[in-house]
């Protein structure tokens, strides 16, 4: 793999028609000629791209953040590209995570983050392949390669790197002054915890290195340090974090769709229809608005139509706190069942894998018609209220997409997944012993 | 996958039984790595991954399905939607045994 790549790169002069087709550079390539995946930002015609796919923009030190070569300076390190310098502010306010894939020692990393004034959330410092430095940054950060930027000066870099990682948009430094305008790094909404999301990742850092440390298990961990869930109704306030969390959230989002800031309203101001935040906080930080869910209580059965959680929350005892919570209160209002449809594709793993080891049990055949059927049940037993009326639409549509016209996300409806088409219904049987709401979690109705 | 010595029908059945066993050790240690919790390599086939011994979470589980996948090329949460092969070590072990490329399921 290595070879095809590095013949006709490493001289930095890249031969339209003799590379492999990730290896070509934005501007060239021809609509149409290569995966979609592989198209760069400027080849895509306004509108193809959505807005703000960018999450983390990975950074080579020398000649790209730095204004010169680290260890080739002396005792005086070089300063910061102030070029580069700006991207990255204007980047970390638009809630854009910065990391760093070197070939420096780690103290370069250190000296590139003091320079710039800007927090990493990860930085891979090593003699290894490039690519595994961002793909190591993914599994960290736990976001797709899709949501990656790299930024290097050196072309063979950029090339091993679209290589091998087609997804990850791959940019020059001089790319970057024009990138900063593309849609992929325009997020429609940035919210207070967008703004804080970098150094939330630096409390992550460490929270993660003390937890390494930690003699005991992970719930004693959670409880050391002062871990707060708070479960609250929605307000209007909340109605822009939440639409954000639904866009952002793959890995834990149970209908694989997001939901519009008027949608989020409508659904708030409903009384057929419920909307939670859940807020997550411990001693080495505010993690802010971290989940949320949207739940329709129909007479015998609670139905959670979106259940979302940021990965970042992921093994803090949230989305546990969360499921438990939901069952009990459905309980408490008389339900029998709590019951979760979710869209069945291979990011949502950890989603269901919390809701196996919450008790939920997935309901037969996965047939897609048979949610229509429901959403067309809870609109009909709450007739009249016109949220409820939507959620209808809502099933119907998620049915229709599941048989097979899935165009992305949107609404409460199935993306296209690797796994299969379809969703299914995970029901919890709320007959039996509750489970407990743990002890570091708050809620309405809860002492 | 050539059978073992002496290889009868019977044979064959117990080196699918010895393949599991070695399975549930390598899962053993993978679950041991991610939750950095030793006595995860002492703990029975029977023993619910999702219960108290074990108290699989989402976190835990990602990295043991991604661990899974990378060692025995077998995607548990692609071909079992509703993650019934993870009840317990055992049957973890036995369901990917029988999909592992060159395992009991492919010697037939």
């Amino acid at each position: 793999m290595d070879s095809a790549v590095t013949g006709p790169v490493e001289s930095g002069r890249v031969e339209p028609g003799t590379v492999e087709p990730g290896t070509v550079e934005p501007g060239t390539v021809e609509p149409g000629t290569v995966e979609p995946g592989r198209v760069k930002a400027g080849a895509v015609k306004a509108g193809a791209v959505k807005a703000g796919t960018v999450k983390c923009v990975v950074w080579d030190i020398d000649n790209t953040l730095l204004a010169g070569v680290y260890l080739e300076s002396g005792a005086e390190p070089p300063p910061a590209d102030p070029g580069m310098a700006t991207v990255l502010r204007e980047l970390a306010g638009r809630g854009i995570l910065h990391a760093i894939a070197s070939r420096n020692p780690p103290a370069a990393a250190e000296h590139a983050a003091q320079v710039t004034g800007c927090e990493f959330a990860a930085a891979e410092c090593g003699w290894g392949r490039k690519s595994d430095a961002v793909a190591r940054i993914a599994a960290e950060l736990n976001v797709a390669a899709g949501a990656l930027a790299f930024v290097d000066d050196d072309p063979y870099e950029r090339a091993e790197v679209t290589f091998a990682l087609p997804p990850v948009l791959v940019l020059s430094p001089e790319d970057m002054a024009d990138a900063v305008g593309w849609p992929e790094f325009s997020p429609s909404v940035v919210t207070p915890e967008g703004r804080r999301r970098g150094a939330m990742y630096a409390q992550r850092r460490r929270r993660l290195a003390a937890e390494r440390s930690f003699g005991g298990s992970r719930e004693e961990f959670l409880r050391s340090c002062g871990t707060r869930v708070t479960i609250a109704a929605a307000s209007v306030a909340d109605v822009p974090r939440l639409h954000e969390l639904s866009e952002r959230t793959s890995q834990f989002n149970s209908a694989g769709a997001d939901l519009a800031e008027d949608e989020f309203g409508s659904l708030i101001s409903s009384p057929a229809s419920g909307v939670l935040t859940v807020r997550l906080r411990d001693t080495f930080g505010d993690d802010g608005l971290v989940g949320g869910c949207v739940t329709e209580h129909g007479a015998g059965t609670w139905t959670v139509r979106l259940l979302m959680m940021s990965c970042r929350a992921m093994g803090r005892g949230v989305i546990e706190a969360l499921l438990a919570w939901l069952a009990r209160s459905a309980a408490r209002e008389g339900a029998q069942a709590l019951e979760v449809p979710c869209a069945l594709n291979d990011r949502n793993v950890p989603l269901r894998l919390a809701l196996a080891a919450a008790g939920f049990r997935a309901a037969g055949d996965h047939a897609a018609g048979d949610h229509a059927a429901q959403g067309q049940a809870a609109g009909d037993q709450a007739a009249g209220d016109q949220a409820a009326g939507d959620h209808a639409a809502q099933g119907q549509a998620a049915g229709g997409q599941a048989a097979g016209q899935a165009t992305g996300r949107g609404g409460l409806g199935v993306p296209g997944g690797a796994v299969g088409p379809g969703r299914a219904v995970f029901r919890l049987d709320l007959g039996g012993p509750l489970p407990e709401l743990p002890g570091w979690a708050t809620g309405p109705g809860e002492p | 996958m050539t059978a073992a010595p002496g290889g009868a029908s019977s044979a064959d059945a117990s080196s699918a039984d010895a393949a599991t066993t070695v399975i549930a050790d390598e899962i053993r240690r993978i679950l041991a790595a991610a939750t950095g919790r030793a006595e995860m390599l002492d703990i029975p086939a029977d023993a619910p991954l999702f219960g108290q011994a074990v108290a699989l979470d989402s976190l835990t589980g990602t990295l043991l399905l991604r661990e899974i996948r990378e060692r025995f090329g077998v995607d548990v949460a692609g071909e079992d939607l509703n993650l019934d092969a993870l009840a317990t070590l055992g049957t973890l072990a036995a369901f990917v045994g029988e999909r592992a490329p060159g395992g009991p399921g492919e010697a037939g």
